[in-house]
């Protein structure tokens, strides 16, 4: 049986108002693993209040965690090797406390010659592009043993955003490594480069799913950009919409090592207003998937 | 091969500190020493999606600097003009290598004393 997750976010407030939600509705936990750090002047990393906060729900619940990073910048072709050689060494304390059943990060990079953009820019899609984010995958595998990359959302692409899946089949050819599929993500990214996302997912390798991940997002200011366009944007402050939950329903049926679906929310997007909104989409997620009998 | 994806990284993180990033992509894929599909890729990119890119990593970058430094965070909320106009300064003149808030604020910190010097 699949089982249901939601993700824990490092703000005080969004936890305080999800209290109940968060022990009563879902299975299993995701978290950042960067987000329970803090780095000190050596560029070392320790954990900070939410690790410890985290590892009391853990002890308290007895619910499993799953690690979803933000900071290994897959696409990095040279990537910083003492950096990314302690940001292991801090997943794996992490992991000898936090057990986690398998650990992803998203596709692109954060890092770009040096410089550190937070949001994962497109890959130029290519076979030596795929060896790159599969090398990273590997390393991270010596740490915990199911490892993933996530479908980001990128504003531009580097090609055809429909050559995506392809690549994606390329990078997690090997065993022990697996998809994490964002469908608001296809979505997102359907909406901006005008593309049917049902193409997209059809042409994914939808045997090495191992996690569906669903939030909402918002639309850009018309403010923003000189021509006045609207994008969708991945934000994760909204529900989930309905063409998202119309991909869940389609979707759940046709990956036969989906292992879990979680839902996202921002920290500092929860009003008390949204906590019996998220607590009904967690239910909902629950049901879809009884019903899709995953 | 990692020759080219080591420079296809160079021109995208060139691009993002430019005033007009579109405008560097399009220069880019005039570049005749890329390879023919880096060239055509960059010269088929969304230009609304490159300028929401670049818009996105400068308003993650303050948000970084709101949560790693209370003086700047005080700062905003004294003197929000004033502030956004320096942050403009601050990140034409200092690239962004901050992963973690603390981070950021050290280098916004620093960047501050030097031009008050």
């Amino acid at each position: 049986m699949t089982a249901l997750g939601f993700s824990l976010q490092p703000e005080e407030r969004t936890l305080e108002l999800l209290a109940a939600v968060i022990r009563e509705e879902p299975d299993y936990y995701e978290v950042a693993p960067e987000t329970l750090w803090r780095r000190d002047r050596a560029g070392r990393f320790h954990p900070n209040g939410f690790h410890e906060l985290f590892a009391a729900l853990a002890a308290e619940t007895g619910k499993p965690f799953v690690a979803h990073g933000v900071g290994m910048s897959l696409g990095t072709v040279h990537p910083d090797a003492t950096d990314r050689a302690r940001r292991l060494a801090r997943v794996t304390a992490d992991h000898a406390l936090f057990q986690f059943l398998w650990y992803t990060d998203h596709l692109g990079a954060t890092t770009l010659d040096g410089l550190e953009l937070t949001l994962p820019m497109p890959p130029f899609m290519s076979r030596e592009t795929a060896a790159i984010v599969r090398s990273g995958l590997a390393t991270m595998r010596a740490v915990v043993p199911d490892v993933g990359v996530e479908n980001s959302v990128f504003y531009f692409h580097l090609g055809d955003p429909l050559d995506e899946p392809a690549f994606l089949a390329d990078i997690v050819r090997d065993p022990g490594h697996h998809l994490l599929l964002d469908l608001h993500n296809v979505y997102t990214t359907a909406v901006n480069a005008d593309f049917d996302p049902w193409v997209y997912v059809e042409r994914l390798p939808l045997e090495k799913v191992i996690e569906i991940h669903l939030s909402g997002g918002s639309e850009s200011d018309p403010k923003w950009l000189p021509s006045k366009r609207v994008m969708r944007l991945d934000s994760h402050d909204h529900s989930v919409p309905d063409e998202v939950w119309m991909l869940l329903e389609r979707t759940l049926p046709l990956c036969p090592n989906l292992r879990g679906v979680t839902l996202e929310r921002m920290e500092g997007t929860v009003t008390e207003a949204d906590v019996p909104l998220l607590r009904e989409e967690l239910r909902r997620a629950r049901r879809t998937m009884e019903l899709a009998r995953v | 091969m990692s020759d080219v994806a080591s420079r296809v990284e160079r021109v995208l993180a060139r691009a993002l500190r430019a005033t007009d990033p579109v405008a560097a992509l399009q220069s880019a894929a005039t570049d005749e020493t890329l390879p023919e599909p880096v060239r055509k890729a960059l010269a088929r990119v969304d230009p609304d999606g490159v300028r929401m890119t670049a818009l996105i990593t400068v308003r993650l970058r303050f948000e970084r600097l709101m949560q790693g430094s209370r003086s700047a965070a005080q700062w905003f909320e004294d003197d929000p003009s004033a502030f956004t106009a320096a942050f403009k300064r601050y990140q034409a003149d200092v690239a962004p290598t901050a992963t973690f808030p603390s981070d950021e604020g050290r280098l916004f910190e620093a960047w501050c004393a030097e031009e008050n010097r």
